[in-house]
């Protein structure tokens, strides 16, 4: 949760990110505790190894070392945006506190091998559709990369 | 509530992704370079897996359904950083910025 904070409330890019990787952590630990270890596994490869280091890279690249940007909007976009979150926070908790789950009962002892298994059986058709859209998000940057020297 | 584990209760859980989808609204709304509101993005989808895995293990322990979808959530999160990254870069060489407030040529 500090790390969230940090994350949005930071003045710099790079502590953005930094408030991005203790989230990611955080969020792989409170995984560990749903008896999820293989998705803590994966949130850390995925998020801490792959989207933060593009985001490095992106920051890097298009760098604010020599004009550094303006973080910050102005007091009253301040106030509307923390009004807008604090709003959806007590509307989405009173209609947590609202409703009573059902616990489900029986222990919760999935495996890695059930994942797979329900992904390649019951998912099947989603997973490949990700992969063409991960294939196809691929091919696009790196089109848009190409394109964009071209111009220069 | 009669769990003596605060971690054995699924209303932390869900707690806790609401408070990871405001603070990615405050930050989507409140910052003003793009890579900032990337990463307030990632957090948003951060809050929905989180809410997946909490359901997947308390309301419905049958089958690893939230779970399998929480993996596709961060395969979309990876595919979308990557076009949004690019797009960002390209944004930046063209108007040598990267504050969203500054592009305002796109208005007309």
């Amino acid at each position: 949760m500090a790390g969230a904070l940090s994350t949005v409330l930071s003045g710099s890019l790079i502590y953005a990110m930094l408030g991005l990787v203790a989230t990611m952590f955080g969020i792989a630990g409170l995984y560990v505790y749903l008896n999820a270890p293989f998705l803590a596994m994966m949130q850390i490869l995925i998020y801490v190894g792959a989207i933060t280091i593009l985001i490095a890279f992106a920051i890097m690249l298009a760098g604010p070392f020599y004009k550094k940007p303006k973080e910050w909007g102005t007091v009253g976009k301040l106030i509307a945006s923390i009004v807008v979150s604090l709003f959806s926070f007590f509307m989405f908790s009173s209609f947590i506190m609202k409703v009573s789950w059902s616990e489900g009962k029986g222990a919760f002892s999935l495996t890695t091998k059930d994942i797979g298994r329900a992904l390649f059986d019951r998912y099947a058709f989603p997973f490949e559709l990700i992969s063409l859209v991960i294939v196809v998000s691929i091919v696009g940057a790196i089109m848009l990369a190409m394109f964009s020297r071209g111009e220069k | 509530m009669t769990e003596a584990f605060l971690y054995n209760n699924l209303n932390i859980y869900l707690f806790l992704g609401i408070f990871l989808l405001c603070c990615g609204i405050l930050g989507i709304l409140y910052r003003r370079t793009l890579i900032a509101m990337l990463i307030s993005m990632e957090l948003i989808m951060n809050g929905a897996g989180l809410n997946f895995v909490a359901f997947n293990r308390f309301v419905s322990p049958e089958g690893p359904d939230g779970m399998v979808f929480t993996l596709f959530i961060m395969g979309l999160a990876a595919a979308e950083a990557a076009i949004a990254l690019s797009i960002i870069i390209l944004i930046f060489r063209k108007y040598r910025t990267i504050e969203s407030t500054e592009m305002e040529e796109m208005k007309d």
